[in-house]
């Protein structure tokens, strides 16, 4: 159910990409896509009545079920690499309104 | 020697640059000098980063397909950069931060991995391209090129939620020998070819090229159009070679699209009248004949084209966007003339463009034939067909091109091209002629360049 919901945020992401012609709702749109990717990716370890995988000194079988950590880990990789992005993104939009003073994309390309 | 340093001494020094400004270009003239002495001394191996062995740990991976492609790539950047590195030095510490991320994916054999110094690459490029002075094309080119990592990405957690697995030999092993049917494989084979597909310059994933491109200085220019452009290739090669090996439907539906994407590349090409629109078409169809060449297995004369072509774009790049910075304009009308008083630079230019077209006693001649041949022997016959009708529309516009650049009615250009570049087209034109006449060292290369399936081999079945 939740890789429904995840991938229902990466249309709504997809489709503010498309149809916006405003830079800062178009990180926005980035960014609600990403998140919807994340919790993808996140969705992918879920096992179901798994525990968290650490090894503690109750928690120390092989036969507990734990959920897998290796997409907890990828995800985390994947949001440092979308903040670092879209600090780029919003530094950009910054220039492009110091240069046009507006952050429509019609009013910037009729420049 | 181990072949993890390619990426290890850019980063550090990338770092190390940051503390001074003033040392930061000799920095990144040094490393690049000293990435390409290094190589020589590396041995082919598996390199299991941290001693994990595989599938577990991340693993570099260097063959002659890696070795032949890094050659390229840090020769081409520290030519590029040797050129620039007075006039952008501030960019001395991204440069070195992209070189690290552009060795990393042509040496990771980690898909997630891949997907990291995919980003990195594209952090980099989006802060070159912010040169151009066009602030909205970078951030079209930022957009453009984080959907497509996401979709990389989505593509390959499909893949890993299938199989349990993000190591490429252990990837691929598992969809030789799980019986997976391909058709539940489309999905994810499709997401992540779309995705490579928007940094490799294919239609219709490329919106971002020509904002970028058409804008573009003596750094940008090379840099995208002949340094990422080679690194993307060789990287989505050996993919679509031993990853996704096409078949079936999706076989159809991506010929299609890299056909169209030759067929409409050049004609876009033909109709331009912008110098550096007519590169960078231009770019976009030989982009689709190389991934072609990829997904159909003839795998050396595919790497061969991408070396002819990223050595062939680097002297047009660099010569258009040398002569736009005097003109302020690309209009081919504007620089008629160009070569009327620049005869070495006419001519390094004209022997890259007519390699291009593939004319005999270049090496795109050499290349081209071969390919088709490889092609035509393949029953691509209807493929053959098309590349032949794309190669003569190639030819008018750019024997169209040369006609203009060396005559002027009225006006002759008078642009100073300072030795380093004159030096860089001596070798380059040397290069395309000297291959051209003596190819018989193209021949001799081993078709199997590409050993993943030997390593597998090796790995799984001892």
């Amino acid at each position: 159910m939740i890789q429904y919901a995840a991938i229902l945020l990466m249309m709504i992401g997809l489709y503010g990409l498309l149809t916006n012609r405003n830079v800062i709702k178009i990180i926005v749109s980035l960014n609600v896509l990403e998140i919807g990717l994340n919790i993808f990716i996140i969705s992918i370890g879920f096992v179901y009545d798994g525990i968290a995988p650490i090894l503690t000194s109750t928690n120390n079988s092989s036969a507990l079920i734990f959920v897998d950590p290796l997409p907890q880990a990828l995800v985390l990789t994947a949001i440092v690499i979308g903040v670092g992005t879209t600090a780029l993104g919003l530094a950009i939009v910054k220039s492009i309104y110091s240069k046009y003073k507006t952050l429509e994309i019609d009013e910037v390309e009729e420049q | 020697m181990s072949a993890i340093l390619l990426i290890a001494i850019p980063l550090l020094a990338a770092f190390l640059s940051i503390l001074s400004k003033k040392v930061a270009p000799i920095l990144l003239l040094l490393v690049g000098a000293a990435n390409i002495i290094l190589l020589m001394f590396m041995p082919s191996e598996v390199i299991n980063i941290g001693g994990f062995a595989l599938p577990f740990g991340i693993n570099l991976f260097l063959d002659s397909y890696a070795r032949i492609a890094l050659y390229l790539v840090n020769g081409l950047f520290f030519i590029v950069t040797l050129l620039n590195v007075v006039e952008y030095k501030k960019l001395s510490s991204i440069l070195l931060v992209a070189l690290a991320a552009l060795n990393g994916l042509l040496l990771t054999g980690d898909l997630f991995n891949l997907f990291v110094f995919l980003e990195i690459a594209g952090i980099a490029a989006y802060l070159i391209t912010t040169t151009n002075k066009k602030p909205l094309s970078t951030f079209n080119y930022l957009v453009i090129g984080t959907v497509g990592s996401s979709l990389y990405l989505f593509g390959l957690i499909i893949l890993y939620g299938m199989f349990g697995t993000l190591n490429m030999m252990d990837m691929i092993h598992e969809i030789q020998t799980a019986g997976v049917a391909y058709g539940s494989l489309i999905l994810p084979f499709f997401l992540m070819f779309i995705g490579l597909g928007i940094e490799a310059k294919l239609l219709p994933f490329n919106a971002w090229v020509k904002g970028i491109l058409k804008h573009s200085n003596t750094l940008s220019g090379p840099m995208i159009a002949s340094v990422y452009a080679a690194a993307i290739s060789l990287m989505f090669g050996r993919l679509i070679h031993n990853l996704f090996a096409f078949e079936g439907k999706l076989l159809t539906v991506v010929l299609i699209l890299l056909v169209a994407g030759v067929i409409l590349g050049e004609a876009m090409a033909f109709q331009s009248k912008k110098a550096r629109e007519i590169l960078l078409f231009s770019s976009i169809s030989q982009a689709c004949i190389t991934v072609l060449l990829f997904v159909n297995g003839i795998i050396v004369w595919a790497v061969y084209l991408v070396i002819a072509n990223a050595l062939s774009k680097l002297v047009l790049y660099l010569v258009i966007n040398r002569a736009t910075k005097e003109t302020k304009s690309d209009d081919v009308d504007d620089l008629q003339g160009l070569f009327a008083n620049n005869i070495l630079i006419g001519i390094a230019f004209t022997v890259a463009a007519l390699s291009v077209m593939g004319l005999p006693l270049f090496v795109g001649f050499v290349v081209k034939l071969n390919y088709l041949t490889q092609l035509a022997v393949a029953g691509q016959l209807a493929i053959v067909g098309l590349i032949l009708v794309a190669s003569l529309v190639e030819g008018i516009y750019f024997v169209k091109l040369l006609i203009k650049l060396w005559y002027s009615k009225d006006k002759e250009l008078n642009i100073k091209f300072d030795l380093p570049y004159k030096a860089v087209f001596a070798v380059i034109t040397f290069l395309i002629l000297l291959f051209g006449i003596y190819a018989s060292p193209l021949d001799s290369l081993d078709n199997d360049i590409d050993s993943i399936q030997d390593q597998i081999g090796v790995i799984y079945h001892g």
